[in-house]
This record gives C-alpha cells, structure tokens and sequence, in this order.
C-alpha cells in the first residue's frame, strides 16, 4: 500500500495548494469564528445569502521589488459560489463553483483551471470555501485553530492557523477582521508571500439576479 | 496366471530387505512431516497456479511484481451521506477492528517531510517535466497571452500557492504536473484521513495491512474476524452507514478457510468410506489397519515430495489431493480381496503372483495423473506429482509390507459373499440383436449429447472467490481508480533510456486513446523520469517560453526577476530510484532482464487505468502494433487462450492414450483385451454427453478428469480380465470396492467450490460410475471360464 499511499499523498501536495489558495479565496470573501470571542464574533457578523462589494489586494511575491496591487468587484453566494472580477491593473476574471474552478476570458468564454471530475480534491476544496461562507465554526476549527478577539465596540477579528502540519508548510495564518461584515483578509504563507485584502461598498442582497447567478455558468 | 499355478519361488530375502528399506524411507518422511507440518505454510495465491510465459520472463516478472506489492494490503472504505458521520463510522470501525487484535495495522500515510524530500528531489528538474497538455499549450501559445496569463495569476486573491518562487516556476506549471501524477488514485488527503466523494457519499479510505506470516491451514480467519467487527461497530456509529473491504488477504485467507472445510470433507468422508467398506468386507483386523496405514503413507509422501519438489504446497493441491484416498486403497483392496478369495495361498506367494497384475494397474494410473502434469500449468503438475507419489508410495507399501505383516486368513463376511454372488449374476454382452441393439441406441444418444457440448475456456474456472467479495474488490477498484492488474504493456529496451523512449512512443497512442474516451489514463515510469531526449526537449522548451514570460511580466511591472536556474545533468532512472521519491511509481520499473536477440535487456510495465469496458481492450492493444518493445499483456486473455489450446491438445493425447492402453492390453491379453478397455472408453463418451446434459461446458479440465479415468478405469478391466480363469469374483470385490471408494472421494471433490476441481470430481464421478457398471457386463462368456475359486465363508 505504500507506494498508493504514496501517490496519494503527492496528490496532497497540489490539494494543499488549491486549498490554502481556496480558503483565501473565500476568507477573503465570508466570515468566520472561536469559543466565547467566537460568540461575539458571530453576533457582531451578519450573513447574509448573497454579498456583493469592491476589493483592494496588495501582494508581496518573493523576487518582485514592489507590491503587486489589483482591484475589482466580487459577488459572493452562499452554496453556490464565489466571482472574483479584477478591473486593475487588467481585465480577469475567476470563479469558484461547487465542483469546479474556471476563469472567464474577456470574449466570454471559460477554461477550466480545476474540475471535481478531473481532480477529486477539487470537491473537497470548494467544500471548505463554502464552510467558510457558511460560517460553519465546526467545520472550520476541523482545519483551523481559531482565535476570535472583539475589537471595540462593534469590530473583531479572527486568527486562522491550521491545524494539518502539511497545510501549515504552505500557509502560515490566515486573519480576518471587520465589523458586521468582513472588512480585511491577511494571508501569510510560510515562502514568506502575503496578500493584504481590503473590501469596501459591501452590499447583502437576499438572492442572485439573473445576470449574477449566470456568472456562475 | 492363476494363483494356485503360482509356481514362482517366494523371494525372501530381497522382498524382506525392500520391506526394511521401505520402513527407513518412511521414517525420513516422518520426520519431514514432522517439520512440515510444524513450519509449512500453504500457497494461496492464484497465479502460482498460472502458466509461466517461458517466451517472455518479463511477462511474469511484471505479474509476479504487480501481484506483491499488494499481497498484505487491505483496503476498508467507509462511506456516509455526510462527511462528519463518514469520519465517525470510520473511527467507530477502527476502534471495533482494533478490538479483534487482529495481525492487522494501519498503513502509514506519507508524511510532509517525506513529501518535501520529494518534492526537493524534483526541484532542480522542474524545469523539464511537463504533462502532454502543458506541452502543447507551450509550444502553441502565442508568447503575448502566456505573459497576460502569468500577470492574471499574480493578481488574483492568494496568487496560486506555488511549489517553487516565482522566478522558478512562473507559469504554475508544476503544480499541475503533480496532480497528474496523483490521479493513480482518487483518494485525496483531507483532514488527516483519505477521502473521496462518489455518488452523493462521502468516504474515508483506511488503508490497513496485515502483519505476521502469511496464510497457514488452521481455519480461523482473524482478518476477516476483525473486519467484520469493524463493520458492526461502524454500523452501530452510524447507521445506514456502508462498509467495503478489500485485498489480496481477503481472499487468501478465504480460500484457506474454504480449503481447509473442503479438505476435512473429502479427505475425512473418503477415509471413513474406505474404512466402512474395509470393515463391511473383511473381517479382520488387519485389512482396516493396513489399509489406512498404506493411505497414510501415501498421502504423506505426496505432500513431503510435493513440498521437497516445489517449495510449497498449494492449497488447491491438497483439495485436489484429498481426493487421492479413493485411488490409492485400489491396491490393497485387491490383495485383501484376492487374500480372501484364495484362503490357502501364503501372503507372500499371493503377491507374488498378484504383482503383474498390480504393477499394469498402477503404470496405468500413473499414466493418467502424468497426463494432469502435461500442460504447463504449474498448478497441475504439483497436483499431478502429488497423486503420482502418494499412489505409489500406497503401491509400495501395499507390496511390500502387506504380505510381511498380514497374518491368518482374511475372513469373508455376508457383505462381500453379496457382492462376489452378485458378479455371478450381472448381466453379459453377448453379441445378440438385442444387445446390438441397445449398444446402437446408447451410442445415438452420446452422439446426440456430444453434439451439444459447449467449451469454454475462461480463466475464471481456477477462481473460486465468492461473488460479493469479487464484487466488493471491483467497487472498490472503481471508487478509487485503480489500474487494472491483468492488462498492461511491457515495454523492452537495451538500456533504461530506450525503455523509457519506447515507453514515451507508447504514450502518444495511449494519449489519443484517452482523447477518444477508451480510457482514464496510465501509470508510467516515463511520467516520473522522462527519457533524457524528451528532457532535453521539455527543458528546452520551457526555458525559451519561461524567459519569455518574464521578460514581459518585467517590462509591465517595472522589475528586474531572472529565471532560476535548473540542473545541466539530466534527472537519471538511477538517482530516481535511489530516492525516496520513487516510491509511488517503483514497482513500474522490471529492471534487468533476460537480453533477448534484439539486445534488449531492461523492461517496465505501462498500466492502464479507467478501460472504458472490454470492448475496448482489443483497440487499446494494438497500440503496441508496430512499436519495437511494446508488447500487450492481457492474462486473462492469454490463460484462456492457454486452457482452449491445451484442452486441444489434451483431447487428441486422451485419443492416442486409448489407443496406447489397448496394445498394452493386446500384448499381455491378446484377442480379449477389448474387454478391459471397452468399458472405459464407453464412459468416456458417455461422460461427455451426460456433462452436455447436465449443461456444463467441456474445460481442459473435464479432458484431464477423462484422462484420469483411463487410467483408473482400465485398472477394473484388468483386475478382471487378470482373474478371469479364477478368483473373478474376489477380483470383482476389490473392483466394486475400489469404484466404490474413488466414486466417494471424487464425488466429493464434485462439491468444491472451485469450478475446476468441481467440473474435475464431476467428470470423473459420471465416468467412474459407468466404468463400474459396465466393466462386469464385457467379461468372457461363462462357458469359457473356469469355474471360480469359491469364496470360503467360515460361517457356512
């Protein structure tokens, strides 16, 4: 079996990677919590089903001299999926589904970075996403260890670090902080990279549009 | 030839001397026995059985190596709508399994420093490893949109966490090369356990392997014992909760439970039907205490030589074995039938004039099992061994040592007074209308049986495996995606690299086949170190694309990155396995084997995964058309092949053995030598109808089973025809008993559950029968016999 075991275990290597890109994904987008902290954490966050805002993003990449800094729009549905629209500085598009990871291209059409039928882990990837919009603070602290802290009078914040040894050689921690919705997203990766993500103008809405469930498409 | 005219002078001494070194041959035995039963454990694995491919050694060294690497390993998958009652029912089974202390362990899951060994390993050949997909979208992709491609990556959320910096790896194409790699399986890592989703369940996958020696004939089953406890503990967990378990110690330890209960039934029913009929037609003592010391022997041998002979004893061969009871007492039935037919003739003197007789018998018997032994299937010829030893050595014993030990007169009873009376009245042939008759009408309704025999030749006639164990192993098989074990390619070269280009020529077939949905994928050796040429290309290719790419990510952002640079020597299949990095894909890799006239001496295994269905094997096969080294391996295929050729061949000896054993009857019987090989013949070919009848196909084992016959139904027809001119009736006492015997062991082999050896006892249990009922009707015509030998009955 070892050599089985093996081989699923490189699997791992390219899962981890989608996940810990995944979860930012999604932290990036939805909320999360921890014990009597995570209590607050939850009363202060109001989920709703469908979110809808502008972001900010600066990253530092090892080797690149300055910050590689974009903005865009995001549209975030709860069971359904995540649409990633960067406007600065070039057109891209990419969207997470349940069973699938695709980019839009500017004609429109789509190509497929990662499918559940090709690469099983990608089910399993987007399920975590989807754990994380949902909140599930079970689900969470099964990959997470959570520290949740109040800040003033109505903000909080959040501290992610994961739990699986082989994910914590990718992904340092995660931090999440706001107020009644998530308003900015740290990721440190362990080759020494973060992404720093501000959202602004964040509107709730209860359901898709048309227009906005075919994004999902 | 009769006993009273027995005027050869009884040889003491050298028969003593034989007697004496007989006993010190078997005290070797016992102590083998000793050791053997002490340290022996059996053979269960089903290939041993399979005929190796003396053209090709790499063939079964691939089969032999695939077939390892998963002898100790279990697989259990426990599935639940949701993936929180998956996780509990799998805890839930493995607390109940653990409970068993059952030689069973968790299998270790490769850790992340393992896998930052490997994947250190790789980094410095990142560069030159490449998947078919990535390779064309390199080649075709206009430099502007890769560049545009490598700037939306660095602007989106996380940036794709890379397996190398940036500047060694800037269009992400690594991670992708090692999700290729991890597709041999569908399990992926989550939460510290092995998952998947399939079918709207989620399942974990607990890999387990046995530990301790392997299977032994004691009977009990601890891993399935264990399993089972596993199953009912994960069932209270979680409820509607579904359960699989799989491997080759399932099965082994399967087919040494279900070997043990068929070798008790048939060799203990065998033993007590000899014995009961020993008791019922000799009174004394001695008959039943010589005649199970002379099977105990001649059981004993077999397996000692068998064991001495090859290594090991397989199972089916002491299933097949048991039923060498009912064969060997013919022997000693005889001595004690004709002892009892001729009250004052000295044991010794009566041997004496026996031994002809006896010695025609077993050469024919002998016969018969070397013909089981003619094809080169291991597996027969241990069990062709074992029957031809443990037969003579009960001759042996029969002859040397009856006559030594067996004292004062073999008493009649009622029983065998019966039979002896009731040879007096069996009908004769005689050459009537009626007779012809009735031959003519028996004849027409062979032919018309014959002519419905259906063949089949399918190899899963050795497999006895119970259905829903076969069905749970191909479910799992299909849940995870296993590559089949049976079809693979096996690719030659001169040296490692023309293996692996061979390999990579192969692959641009397969990949089209893939393209055409005939299959899933491949395991190749070649997908882990590429040949150095298809390296250097990939290198080449990647360094022009790569410098391209961030020549333009530079100029839109304004930095200053260089490409990493990569190793000059290329990624070898030696320092590959050397590393630890082989692991998954080692047993790929045959090595050294033996060189063939076109130089080549290296060979691997190409593995197929997801085959679409059988149809589609016969197109993926010709893919090695025409490729020099590539040769396409089906097993099944070709042992089915194999058994249809053989039973071929197999027929046309049966016919020549016919043949052969009617001019050895002519030279010692002359003109009456039809009459001892008439009435097995007629059995064959009834046989066959009745096989036809009873809607079973003809296999090369129902032809070996026939070959048997010839050589068991004969011995009837000569202790007759031996005895013709006095003593018939004692003769036809040893006859009926011994049918009677060989009918009970071989009906019982008719119970296994291994279809072979079924359809073996089946064959013979028809054959015997009428070999029994006929053999009487073809005797001399009574005018022409002497009155027999009357049967002293001391009671009247």
């Amino acid at each position: 079996m070892t050599r089985l075991t093996r081989a699923i275990a490189l699997a791992a290597l390219s899962v981890v990677a989608m996940a810990s890109r995944a979860a930012t994904l999604a932290s990036a987008s939805a909320s999360a919590p921890a014990v009597d902290a995570v209590k607050v954490v939850r009363e202060r966050l109001k989920l709703s089903p469908v979110l809808k805002g502008e972001f900010e993003q600066a990253k530092t990449i090892k080797g690149f001299k300055n910050a590689l800094v974009s903005r865009g729009e995001f549209l975030v549905a709860r069971g359904q999926g995540v649409w990633w629209h960067t406007r600065d500085p070039f057109e891209s598009t990419l969207v997470v589904t349940r069973t699938r990871v695709f980019a839009r291209n500017p004609d429109g059409s789509t190509s497929n970075l990662a499918d559940a039928q090709a690469e099983p882990g990608v089910r399993q990837v987007n399920e975590l996403i989807f754990s994380l919009l949902a909140a599930d603070l079970d689900a969470l602290s099964y990959k997470f260890t959570v520290a949740a802290q109040p800040v003033g009078s109505a903000g909080w914040s959040l501290v992610l670090t994961p739990r699986d040894p082989a994910i914590g050689k990718f992904l340092v921690r995660a931090t999440l902080a706001g107020e009644r919705d998530v308003q900015s997203v740290r990721i440190e990766e362990a080759r020494g990279d973060t992404t720093q993500i501000r959202f602004t103008r964040q509107q709730p809405a209860a359901a898709l549009a048309a227009d906005e469930a075919a994004r999902f498409q | 030839m009769s006993l009273t005219d027995a005027s050869r002078p009884e040889r003491r001494l050298p028969w003593r001397v034989a007697a004496w070194a007989w006993l010190a041959f078997c005290l070797v035995v016992a102590v083998h026995q000793f050791s053997f039963w002490r340290t022996t454990h059996f053979d269960t694995d089903v290939l041993a059985l399979l005929p190796q491919d003396e053209q090709s050694p790499e063939v079964g060294i691939a089969a032999r190596q695939l077939a390892g690497q998963v002898t100790r390993q279990v697989v259990v998958m426990v599935g639940a709508p949701d993936w929180a009652s998956a996780q509990k029912a799998a805890d839930a089974w493995e607390q109940g399994a653990l409970a068993a202390h059952a030689p069973l362990q968790r299998s270790a899951l490769a850790g992340a420093d393992s896998l930052r060994d490997t994947l250190a390993f790789y980094a410095p050949y990142r560069d030159r490893l490449l998947t078919p997909a990535q390779r064309a979208q390199l080649e075709h992709a206009a430099p502007a949109s890769l560049v545009q491609g490598a700037l939306a990556a660095l602007a989106q959320p996380g940036g794709g966490f890379r397996l190398a910096d940036w500047n060694a790896d800037p269009l992400a194409l690594w991670p992708q090369w090692w999700l290729a790699r991890a597709s041999d399986t569908r399990a992926r890592p989550r939460d510290g356990r092995l998952a998947l989703a399939d079918g709207g369940l989620e399942w974990v996958v607990l890999l387990q392997e046995t530990t301790g020696a392997a299977f032994s004939m004691s009977g009990d089953a601890p891993v399935s014992t264990a399993l089972d406890k596993g199953r009912a503990a994960a069932l209270a967990a979680v409820p509607g909760a579904r359960v699989l378990a799989g491997g080759v110690p399932l099965f082994a330890e399967h087919a040494a439970a279900r070997a043990k209960l068929e070798v008790s039934t048939i060799g203990w029913g065998s033993v007590a039907g000899v014995l009961v009929l020993v008791f019922l037609a000799f009174r004394s003592l001695w008959p039943r205490l010589l005649m199970a010391v002379s099977l105990l022997v001649g059981v004993a041998m077999a397996l000692s030589v068998t064991a001495w002979v090859f290594g090991h004893v397989h199972l089916l061969t002491t299933v097949f074995g048991a039923s060498l009871v009912g064969c060997a007492e013919d022997y000693g039935l005889y001595y004690f039938a004709s002892r009892q037919g001729a009250p004052g003739v000295p044991p010794l003197k009566l041997m004496g004039a026996l031994l002809p007789g006896l010695a025609l018998a077993l050469l024919t018997s002998v016969l018969g099992y070397v013909a089981l032994g003619l094809p080169p299937f291991p597996g027969l010829r241990q069990m062709a061994l074992f029957s031809v030893v443990g037969i003579v050595g009960a001759f042996v014993t029969t002859v040397v040592w009856f006559p030594w030990i067996d004292r004062g007169a073999v008493r009649a009873t009622r029983f065998s007074a019966w039979i002896v009376q009731g040879y007096e009245r069996w009908p004769r042939f005689r050459a009537t209308r009626g007779a012809w008759l009735v031959h003519a009408a028996v004849l027409g309704a062979c032919a018309i049986g014959i002519a419905h025999l259906k063949v089949d030749d399918d190899l899963r006639q050795l497999q006895g495996s119970p259905k829903a164990l076969l069905e749970t192993q191909r479910e799992i098989g299909r849940l995870l995606g296993l590559a089949a074990p049976s079809q693979f390619f096996v690719v030659r070269g001169a040296s490692a690299d023309e293996v692996l280009q061979r390999e990579e020529a192969l692959k641009a077939r397969l990949d089209w086949r893939i393209a055409n949905g005939e299959l899933a994928g491949y395991r190749a050796l070649s997908d882990w170190v590429p040949s150095r040429a298809r390296q250097a290309a990939d290198a080449a290719l990647t360094r022009r694309v790569e410098d391209g790419v961030i020549a333009g990510v530079d100029q839109v952002l304004g930095e200053a990155q260089q490409r990493a640079p990569f190793d000059a020597a290329p990624l070898t299949l030696q320092a590959w396995l050397a590393s630890p990095a082989s692991t998954a894909g080692r047993a790929l890799w045959l090595g050294a084997v033996p060189r063939r006239d076109d130089g080549s001496a290296f060979a691997s295994v190409v593995m197929l995964r997801g085959v679409r269905d059988l149809a589609a094997l016969p197109g993926i096969a010709t893919s090695a058309d025409g490729l020099p080294g590539v040769r396409w391996v089906d097993q099944v295929q070709s042992v089915s092949a194999l058994l249809g050729r053989y039973r071929q061949t197999m027929g046309l000896l049966l016919v020549a053995g016919h043949v052969a054993v009617l001019l050895a009857l002519a030279w010692r019987y002359g003109r009456r030598a039809w009459r001892a090989w008439l009435p097995t013949a007629v059995a064959t070919v009834a046989t066959l109808a009745l096989l036809a009848l009873a809607g079973q196909p003809l296999q090369l084992f129902n032809v070996l089973a026939l070959a048997l016959l010839l050589g068991i139904g004969i011995d009837y027809g000569i202790f007759l025809l031996e005895r013709e001119d006095g003593g018939a009736g004692a003769a036809w006492l040893s006859v009926v008993l011994g049918a009677a015997s060989t009918w009970l062991s071989f009906g019982l082999l008719a119970l296994s559950s291994t279809p072979a050896l079924h359809s073996f006892g089946l064959t013979l249990l028809f054959g015997l029968f009428i070999v029994g009922i006929s053999a009487p009707l073809y005797r001399q015509p009574a005018g022409r016999t002497p009155v027999p030998t009357p049967i002293t009955d001391p009671r009247k």
